[in-house]
Protein backbone atom coordinates (compact mmCIF):
# COMPACT_ATOMS: atom_id res chain seq x y z
CA UNK A 1 0.00 0.00 0.00
CA UNK A 2 2.98 2.52 0.60
CA UNK A 3 4.65 1.55 -2.12
CA UNK A 4 1.25 1.88 -4.13
CA UNK A 5 1.43 5.55 -2.67
CA UNK A 6 4.69 6.76 -2.91
CA UNK A 7 4.33 5.45 -6.59
CA UNK A 8 1.54 7.76 -7.04
CA UNK A 9 3.41 10.30 -5.49
CA UNK A 10 6.72 9.90 -7.80
CA UNK A 11 4.01 9.85 -10.94
CA UNK A 12 2.72 13.50 -9.73
CA UNK A 13 5.70 15.62 -9.10
CA UNK A 14 6.50 13.90 -12.45
CA UNK A 15 3.48 15.52 -13.81
CA UNK A 16 3.81 18.84 -12.03
CA UNK A 17 7.36 19.32 -13.06
CA UNK A 18 6.26 18.67 -16.60
CA UNK A 19 3.34 21.29 -16.76
CA UNK A 20 4.44 24.04 -14.44
CA UNK A 21 6.82 27.20 -15.80
CA UNK A 22 9.90 28.03 -14.78
CA UNK A 23 8.47 29.84 -11.71
CA UNK A 24 6.96 26.36 -10.56
CA UNK A 25 7.89 25.14 -6.88
CA UNK A 26 9.60 22.25 -8.39
CA UNK A 27 11.75 24.21 -10.63
CA UNK A 28 12.62 26.45 -7.94
CA UNK A 29 13.59 24.35 -5.73
CA UNK A 30 15.94 22.44 -8.19
CA UNK A 31 16.83 26.59 -9.35
CA UNK A 32 17.67 27.35 -5.40
CA UNK A 33 19.27 24.02 -4.93
CA UNK A 34 22.02 25.16 -7.76
CA UNK A 35 22.29 28.35 -6.41
CA UNK A 36 23.62 26.83 -3.24
CA UNK A 37 25.82 24.22 -4.88
CA UNK A 38 27.38 26.47 -7.49
CA UNK A 39 30.57 27.52 -5.02
CA UNK A 40 31.43 24.26 -4.60
CA UNK A 41 30.42 23.14 -8.24
CA UNK A 42 32.62 25.70 -9.19
CA UNK A 43 35.82 24.19 -6.69
CA UNK A 44 35.21 20.53 -8.24
CA UNK A 45 35.15 22.09 -11.23
CA UNK A 46 38.73 22.95 -10.86
CA UNK A 47 40.07 19.94 -8.77
CA UNK A 48 38.23 17.84 -11.70
CA UNK A 49 40.79 19.42 -14.24
CA UNK A 50 43.45 16.52 -14.50
CA UNK A 51 40.14 14.16 -13.90
CA UNK A 52 38.84 15.38 -17.38
CA UNK A 53 42.29 14.81 -19.25
CA UNK A 54 42.29 11.34 -18.16
CA UNK A 55 38.58 10.44 -18.84
CA UNK A 56 39.40 11.70 -22.15
CA UNK A 57 42.03 9.12 -22.54
CA UNK A 58 40.37 6.45 -21.23
CA UNK A 59 37.16 7.10 -23.51
CA UNK A 60 39.50 7.34 -26.38
CA UNK A 61 41.28 3.96 -25.46
CA UNK A 62 37.79 2.42 -24.86
CA UNK A 63 35.92 4.21 -28.01
CA UNK A 64 38.76 3.10 -30.51
CA UNK A 65 40.18 -0.38 -29.15
CA UNK A 66 43.50 1.28 -28.23
CA UNK A 67 44.57 1.90 -31.74
CA UNK A 68 48.12 3.22 -30.49
CA UNK A 69 49.45 4.41 -34.14
CA UNK A 70 46.05 6.11 -34.31
CA UNK A 71 46.74 8.14 -30.96
CA UNK A 72 49.78 9.04 -32.12
CA UNK A 73 49.19 10.58 -34.85
CA UNK A 74 46.29 12.45 -33.28
CA UNK A 75 48.99 13.20 -30.56
CA UNK A 76 50.85 14.72 -33.39
CA UNK A 77 47.94 16.39 -34.44
CA UNK A 78 47.25 17.75 -31.38
CA UNK A 79 50.84 19.39 -30.57
CA UNK A 80 50.46 21.27 -34.13
CA UNK A 81 46.97 22.23 -33.32
CA UNK A 82 48.24 23.86 -30.07
CA UNK A 83 51.08 25.72 -31.22
CA UNK A 84 48.31 26.57 -34.38
CA UNK A 85 46.28 27.62 -31.70
CA UNK A 86 48.17 29.63 -29.41
CA UNK A 87 49.28 31.52 -32.43
CA UNK A 88 45.91 32.22 -32.81
CA UNK A 89 44.93 33.55 -29.49
CA UNK A 90 47.64 36.29 -29.82
CA UNK A 91 46.04 37.03 -32.73
CA UNK A 92 42.58 36.69 -31.46
CA UNK A 93 43.13 38.56 -28.21
CA UNK A 94 45.03 41.92 -30.92
CA UNK A 95 41.59 41.63 -32.93
CA UNK A 96 39.11 41.43 -29.88
CA UNK A 97 40.99 44.88 -28.17
CA UNK A 98 40.63 46.51 -31.68
CA UNK A 99 36.85 45.03 -31.91
CA UNK A 100 36.34 45.61 -28.28
CA UNK A 101 35.09 42.09 -27.69
CA UNK A 102 31.46 42.81 -29.63
CA UNK A 103 30.59 41.91 -32.91
CA UNK A 104 27.82 44.76 -34.50
CA UNK A 105 24.33 44.26 -33.71
CA UNK A 106 24.79 41.70 -30.99
CA UNK A 107 24.60 42.80 -27.58
CA UNK A 108 26.42 40.27 -25.27
CA UNK A 109 26.06 39.60 -21.54
CA UNK A 110 29.39 39.32 -19.73
CA UNK A 111 32.16 36.85 -20.12
CA UNK A 112 31.09 34.26 -18.79
CA UNK A 113 32.88 30.60 -16.76
CA UNK A 114 31.73 27.36 -17.07
CA UNK A 115 30.95 26.37 -13.30
CA UNK A 116 30.40 22.30 -14.25
CA UNK A 117 28.92 20.11 -16.79
CA UNK A 118 25.35 18.47 -15.46
CA UNK A 119 25.05 14.63 -15.17
CA UNK A 120 22.44 12.83 -17.27
CA UNK A 121 22.56 10.08 -19.37
CA UNK A 122 20.57 11.76 -21.86
CA UNK A 123 21.85 15.37 -22.06
CA UNK A 124 24.85 16.87 -22.22
CA UNK A 125 25.01 20.15 -20.28
CA UNK A 126 26.75 22.92 -18.42
CA UNK A 127 26.25 25.20 -15.73
CA UNK A 128 27.43 28.90 -16.17
CA UNK A 129 27.42 31.45 -13.74
CA UNK A 130 25.72 34.20 -15.50
CA UNK A 131 21.89 34.62 -15.09
CA UNK A 132 19.10 36.93 -14.33
CA UNK A 133 20.67 39.56 -12.53
CA UNK A 134 23.42 40.13 -15.20
CA UNK A 135 20.61 40.55 -18.41
CA UNK A 136 20.62 36.57 -19.13
CA UNK A 137 17.36 34.82 -20.23
CA UNK A 138 16.35 31.49 -21.36
CA UNK A 139 16.51 30.21 -24.83
CA UNK A 140 19.32 32.46 -25.43
CA UNK A 141 22.28 31.68 -27.68
CA UNK A 142 25.75 31.08 -25.94
CA UNK A 143 29.01 31.45 -27.79
CA UNK A 144 32.91 31.44 -27.23
CA UNK A 145 34.42 34.57 -28.73
CA UNK A 146 32.36 36.56 -31.15
CA UNK A 147 30.58 34.08 -32.66
CA UNK A 148 31.27 30.79 -32.51
CA UNK A 149 27.89 29.30 -31.19
CA UNK A 150 28.38 26.25 -28.64
CA UNK A 151 24.96 26.08 -27.17
CA UNK A 152 22.30 27.98 -25.48
CA UNK A 153 20.44 28.56 -22.27
CA UNK A 154 17.72 26.28 -21.32
CA UNK A 155 14.49 27.54 -19.12
CA UNK A 156 17.26 27.01 -15.68
CA UNK A 157 18.35 30.13 -15.05
CA UNK A 158 18.81 31.43 -11.41
CA UNK A 159 19.83 34.96 -10.73
CA UNK A 160 23.76 34.01 -10.91
CA UNK A 161 23.93 30.81 -12.77
CA UNK A 162 22.42 29.75 -15.93
CA UNK A 163 22.11 26.20 -17.82
CA UNK A 164 22.91 25.61 -21.29
CA UNK A 165 22.56 23.15 -23.50
CA UNK A 166 25.32 22.27 -25.66
CA UNK A 167 25.16 21.73 -29.44
CA UNK A 168 26.02 18.15 -29.03
CA UNK A 169 22.85 17.63 -26.55
CA UNK A 170 20.72 14.92 -28.53
CA UNK A 171 17.85 17.98 -28.04
CA UNK A 172 19.71 20.78 -29.25
CA UNK A 173 18.35 21.61 -32.97
CA UNK A 174 19.28 25.06 -34.72
CA UNK A 175 18.54 25.77 -38.64
CA UNK A 176 22.12 26.24 -40.15
CA UNK A 177 22.81 26.73 -43.86
CA UNK A 178 26.22 25.68 -45.55
CA UNK A 179 28.17 28.21 -46.85
CA UNK A 180 31.39 27.48 -48.73
CA UNK A 181 34.61 29.04 -47.54
CA UNK A 182 34.98 31.49 -50.38
CA UNK A 183 31.75 33.16 -48.53
CA UNK A 184 32.23 33.23 -44.99
CA UNK A 185 34.73 34.79 -42.78
CA UNK A 186 34.94 32.80 -39.77
CA UNK A 187 36.49 35.29 -37.44
CA UNK A 188 34.28 37.83 -38.33
CA UNK A 189 31.41 36.09 -38.90
CA UNK A 190 30.56 37.94 -41.66
CA UNK A 191 28.96 36.51 -44.93
CA UNK A 192 29.73 37.49 -47.52
CA UNK A 193 27.60 37.79 -51.10
CA UNK A 194 27.89 34.58 -53.25
CA UNK A 195 30.88 34.53 -55.04
CA UNK A 196 30.02 30.95 -56.75
CA UNK A 197 27.65 30.46 -59.17
CA UNK A 198 24.31 31.44 -58.30
CA UNK A 199 22.36 28.62 -59.49
CA UNK A 200 24.13 26.39 -56.90
CA UNK A 201 22.46 25.59 -54.02
CA UNK A 202 23.99 24.72 -50.91
CA UNK A 203 23.28 22.78 -48.12
CA UNK A 204 20.38 23.98 -45.44
CA UNK A 205 19.02 22.08 -42.70
CA UNK A 206 18.94 21.18 -39.09
CA UNK A 207 21.71 20.74 -36.60
CA UNK A 208 21.72 17.96 -34.68
CA UNK A 209 23.21 14.77 -33.00
CA UNK A 210 22.27 11.77 -33.05
CA UNK A 211 22.08 8.48 -31.16
CA UNK A 212 25.23 7.87 -33.61
CA UNK A 213 26.89 10.06 -31.87
CA UNK A 214 27.94 12.38 -34.10
CA UNK A 215 27.18 16.18 -34.74
CA UNK A 216 25.33 16.34 -37.82
CA UNK A 217 22.87 18.44 -40.27
CA UNK A 218 19.93 16.82 -41.23
CA UNK A 219 17.39 17.28 -44.19
CA UNK A 220 19.80 18.16 -46.21
CA UNK A 221 18.69 17.84 -50.05
CA UNK A 222 20.83 15.83 -52.31
CA UNK A 223 21.37 17.65 -54.68
CA UNK A 224 22.68 20.49 -52.80
CA UNK A 225 26.39 21.07 -53.42
CA UNK A 226 28.00 20.17 -49.82
CA UNK A 227 32.08 20.04 -49.51
CA UNK A 228 33.82 18.59 -46.90
CA UNK A 229 35.59 22.05 -45.52
CA UNK A 230 32.42 24.06 -46.00
CA UNK A 231 31.33 26.10 -42.88
CA UNK A 232 27.99 25.17 -40.42
CA UNK A 233 26.56 28.40 -39.89
CA UNK A 234 23.11 29.55 -38.17
CA UNK A 235 20.62 30.34 -40.91
CA UNK A 236 18.63 32.51 -38.75
CA UNK A 237 15.24 30.58 -39.39
CA UNK A 238 14.10 26.79 -39.31
CA UNK A 239 12.03 25.93 -42.54
CA UNK A 240 9.51 29.07 -42.53
CA UNK A 241 10.08 29.86 -38.72
CA UNK A 242 12.42 32.42 -37.05
CA UNK A 243 15.10 30.42 -35.18
CA UNK A 244 16.18 31.19 -31.39
CA UNK A 245 19.61 31.94 -33.37
CA UNK A 246 20.59 35.11 -35.43
CA UNK A 247 21.99 34.22 -38.57
CA UNK A 248 26.06 33.77 -39.02
CA UNK A 249 26.87 31.99 -36.10
CA UNK A 250 29.74 29.59 -36.76
CA UNK A 251 29.11 25.70 -35.41
CA UNK A 252 31.77 24.25 -37.50
CA UNK A 253 32.93 22.95 -40.63
CA UNK A 254 31.98 19.79 -42.93
CA UNK A 255 34.09 16.89 -42.48
CA UNK A 256 32.11 14.71 -44.13
CA UNK A 257 28.97 14.73 -46.81
CA UNK A 258 28.11 11.80 -48.23
CA UNK A 259 24.40 10.39 -50.22
CA UNK A 260 23.08 7.29 -50.80
CA UNK A 261 20.21 7.00 -53.61
CA UNK A 262 18.27 5.14 -51.26
CA UNK A 263 18.07 7.97 -48.36
CA UNK A 264 15.93 10.91 -48.81
CA UNK A 265 19.03 13.53 -47.26
CA UNK A 266 22.38 13.90 -47.77
CA UNK A 267 24.45 12.46 -44.64
CA UNK A 268 26.31 15.30 -43.17
CA UNK A 269 28.56 15.41 -40.06
CA UNK A 270 29.99 18.50 -38.96
CA UNK A 271 33.44 18.83 -36.90
CA UNK A 272 32.55 21.40 -34.68
CA UNK A 273 34.65 24.95 -34.14
CA UNK A 274 35.74 24.29 -30.43
CA UNK A 275 35.78 21.19 -28.27
CA UNK A 276 33.08 21.36 -26.10
CA UNK A 277 34.86 19.30 -23.25
CA UNK A 278 37.52 21.93 -22.75
CA UNK A 279 35.12 24.99 -22.40
CA UNK A 280 36.16 27.64 -19.68
CA UNK A 281 35.26 30.86 -21.04
CA UNK A 282 31.44 32.11 -22.98
CA UNK A 283 29.21 34.52 -23.53
CA UNK A 284 25.64 35.03 -23.96
CA UNK A 285 24.25 36.88 -26.76
CA UNK A 286 21.22 38.49 -24.69
CA UNK A 287 19.64 40.46 -28.23
CA UNK A 288 20.45 40.67 -31.40
CA UNK B 1 18.10 -0.93 15.14
CA UNK B 2 18.55 2.72 16.60
CA UNK B 3 17.55 6.43 15.86
CA UNK B 4 21.39 6.89 15.49
CA UNK B 5 21.37 4.36 12.65
CA UNK B 6 18.56 6.04 11.13
CA UNK B 7 19.93 8.96 10.95
CA UNK B 8 23.47 7.89 9.35
CA UNK B 9 21.75 6.34 6.60
CA UNK B 10 19.92 9.00 6.27
CA UNK B 11 23.36 11.27 5.72
CA UNK B 12 24.57 8.80 4.02
CA UNK B 13 22.14 9.80 1.03
CA UNK B 14 22.56 13.00 1.69
CA UNK B 15 26.06 13.24 1.12
CA UNK B 16 25.67 10.59 -2.02
CA UNK B 17 22.78 12.79 -3.62
CA UNK B 18 25.30 15.92 -3.34
CA UNK B 19 27.76 13.83 -4.74
CA UNK B 20 25.66 13.20 -7.62
CA UNK B 21 25.06 16.53 -8.17
CA UNK B 22 28.64 17.37 -8.02
CA UNK B 23 31.16 14.52 -8.35
CA UNK B 24 29.29 12.53 -11.11
CA UNK B 25 29.02 15.00 -13.67
CA UNK B 26 33.11 14.32 -14.41
CA UNK B 27 32.73 11.04 -13.81
CA UNK B 28 30.32 10.67 -16.58
CA UNK B 29 31.57 8.37 -19.44
CA UNK B 30 28.16 8.38 -22.19
CA UNK B 31 26.01 6.25 -20.57
CA UNK B 32 27.62 5.44 -17.83
CA UNK B 33 27.59 7.30 -15.01
CA UNK B 34 27.99 6.29 -11.15
CA UNK B 35 24.36 6.83 -9.51
CA UNK B 36 25.92 7.65 -5.56
CA UNK B 37 22.40 7.97 -4.48
CA UNK B 38 20.78 4.89 -5.66
CA UNK B 39 23.74 2.86 -4.16
CA UNK B 40 23.51 4.38 -1.09
CA UNK B 41 19.79 3.72 -0.55
CA UNK B 42 20.41 0.31 -1.15
CA UNK B 43 23.20 -0.17 1.15
CA UNK B 44 21.24 2.18 3.79
CA UNK B 45 17.44 0.29 3.61
CA UNK B 46 18.90 -3.31 4.06
CA UNK B 47 19.07 -2.77 7.43
CA UNK B 48 15.99 -0.94 8.12
CA UNK B 49 12.21 -1.82 8.47
CA UNK B 50 10.07 -2.30 5.50
CA UNK B 51 7.98 1.05 5.77
CA UNK B 52 11.72 2.90 7.09
CA UNK B 53 13.40 1.81 4.04
CA UNK B 54 10.36 2.35 1.47
CA UNK B 55 10.45 6.13 2.87
CA UNK B 56 13.69 6.21 2.77
CA UNK B 57 14.38 5.56 -0.51
CA UNK B 58 11.73 7.52 -1.49
CA UNK B 59 12.60 11.09 -0.03
CA UNK B 60 16.52 10.23 -0.94
CA UNK B 61 15.27 10.03 -4.56
CA UNK B 62 13.26 13.48 -4.08
CA UNK B 63 16.74 14.72 -2.80
CA UNK B 64 18.76 13.51 -6.00
CA UNK B 65 15.63 15.32 -8.29
CA UNK B 66 16.08 18.36 -5.93
CA UNK B 67 19.88 18.98 -6.68
CA UNK B 68 20.35 16.81 -9.85
CA UNK B 69 18.78 19.09 -11.74
CA UNK B 70 16.92 16.23 -13.94
CA UNK B 71 13.49 15.30 -14.82
CA UNK B 72 11.99 15.67 -10.94
CA UNK B 73 10.17 12.54 -9.97
CA UNK B 74 12.65 9.81 -12.17
CA UNK B 75 14.81 10.15 -8.63
CA UNK B 76 12.07 9.35 -6.67
CA UNK B 77 10.95 6.25 -8.46
CA UNK B 78 14.28 5.19 -8.82
CA UNK B 79 14.97 5.42 -4.99
CA UNK B 80 11.72 3.82 -4.02
CA UNK B 81 12.50 1.23 -6.26
CA UNK B 82 16.17 1.05 -4.86
CA UNK B 83 14.60 1.19 -0.89
CA UNK B 84 11.69 -1.21 -1.78
CA UNK B 85 14.09 -4.22 -3.42
CA UNK B 86 16.39 -3.70 -0.23
CA UNK B 87 14.68 -3.50 1.95
CA UNK B 88 12.29 -7.01 0.26
CA UNK B 89 15.40 -9.07 -0.59
CA UNK B 90 18.03 -7.98 2.44
CA UNK B 91 15.81 -9.95 4.55
CA UNK B 92 16.75 -13.38 2.46
CA UNK B 93 20.74 -12.25 2.64
CA UNK B 94 22.82 -14.66 4.20
CA UNK B 95 25.10 -13.64 6.87
CA UNK B 96 28.29 -12.38 5.59
CA UNK B 97 27.32 -12.11 1.91
CA UNK B 98 25.16 -9.26 2.75
CA UNK B 99 28.26 -6.79 0.42
CA UNK B 100 27.83 -9.15 -2.56
CA UNK B 101 23.92 -9.59 -2.36
CA UNK B 102 23.52 -5.73 -2.21
CA UNK B 103 26.02 -5.16 -4.91
CA UNK B 104 23.67 -7.21 -6.80
CA UNK B 105 20.02 -5.34 -5.75
CA UNK B 106 22.14 -2.04 -6.65
CA UNK B 107 23.24 -2.88 -10.13
CA UNK B 108 19.47 -3.98 -10.26
CA UNK B 109 18.12 -1.03 -8.47
CA UNK B 110 20.46 1.39 -11.34
CA UNK B 111 19.00 -0.58 -14.31
CA UNK B 112 15.47 0.03 -13.14
CA UNK B 113 16.41 3.79 -12.64
CA UNK B 114 18.01 3.90 -15.86
CA UNK B 115 14.81 2.45 -17.71
CA UNK B 116 12.14 4.59 -15.97
CA UNK B 117 14.83 7.32 -17.12
CA UNK B 118 14.37 6.54 -20.92
CA UNK B 119 10.77 6.21 -20.31
CA UNK B 120 10.19 9.41 -18.79
CA UNK B 121 12.14 11.20 -21.33
CA UNK B 122 10.14 9.15 -24.03
CA UNK B 123 6.86 10.35 -22.73
CA UNK B 124 8.04 13.67 -22.81
CA UNK B 125 8.39 13.09 -26.33
CA UNK B 126 12.33 14.30 -26.43
CA UNK B 127 15.03 12.25 -28.73
CA UNK B 128 15.86 8.81 -26.36
CA UNK B 129 17.82 5.66 -28.30
CA UNK B 130 15.83 2.71 -29.00
CA UNK B 131 14.92 0.24 -26.14
CA UNK B 132 16.64 -2.76 -27.30
CA UNK B 133 19.74 -0.42 -28.12
CA UNK B 134 19.90 1.47 -25.17
CA UNK B 135 19.10 -2.28 -23.16
CA UNK B 136 22.16 -3.73 -24.40
CA UNK B 137 24.47 -0.90 -24.72
CA UNK B 138 23.31 1.78 -21.98
CA UNK B 139 21.36 0.12 -19.33
CA UNK B 140 23.07 -3.18 -18.39
CA UNK B 141 26.84 -1.97 -18.72
CA UNK B 142 25.53 1.02 -16.73
CA UNK B 143 23.99 -2.02 -14.02
CA UNK B 144 26.85 -3.69 -14.28
CA UNK B 145 29.71 -1.42 -13.57
CA UNK B 146 27.66 0.44 -11.02
CA UNK B 147 27.05 -2.92 -9.64
CA UNK B 148 31.03 -3.60 -9.19
CA UNK B 149 31.25 0.03 -7.60
CA UNK B 150 28.65 -0.66 -5.33
CA UNK B 151 30.79 -3.82 -4.55
CA UNK B 152 34.02 -2.18 -4.62
CA UNK B 153 32.67 0.66 -2.02
CA UNK B 154 30.46 -1.20 -0.03
CA UNK B 155 32.24 -2.37 2.82
CA UNK B 156 32.66 1.10 4.35
CA UNK B 157 28.99 2.51 3.10
CA UNK B 158 28.11 -0.86 5.37
CA UNK B 159 30.64 0.28 7.81
CA UNK B 160 29.37 4.09 7.83
CA UNK B 161 25.69 3.12 7.90
CA UNK B 162 25.66 0.31 10.43
CA UNK B 163 28.43 0.39 13.27
CA UNK B 164 28.54 -3.20 13.46
CA UNK B 165 29.48 -3.37 9.33
CA UNK B 166 27.13 -6.84 8.97
CA UNK B 167 23.60 -8.08 9.12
Amino acid sequence: MTLLVLSMMSLVLFTVYVREDETGPLHTVQLGAAEVLQPVRSVSGAVAGPLNSTKESVEGAFAKGGDLEKLREEARKNQELAAQASRLKRENDQLRELLNGQREFYQYGPLAEVVAPIGGQFTDRITINVGTKDGVGSQQPVVVGNNTLVGRTTSKVTDHTAEVMLVTDQNFRAGVRIVPPAEFDPASGELAPAVTEEETSYGEGLLQTGWEDYLGVGFVDLDARTEKGDFVVTSGRAGDMESLFPPGLLVGTVESASSQDIEQYKKIVVDPSVNLDDLEDVRVIVDW
Amino acid sequence: MDQWAILRAAAAIAVAAAMDAVVAPYLDFGWFSPKFTILAIVFAASGLRHLQGILLGFFGGVLLDALGGGLFGVGAVGGLIAGAVSVRYGDVMTRGAARFTLSVLAGIAVAAYDLVQLAAYNLLGLEVPSLLGYTFSGMLPDAFLNALLAYLIGGLLLRTIRKDGSR
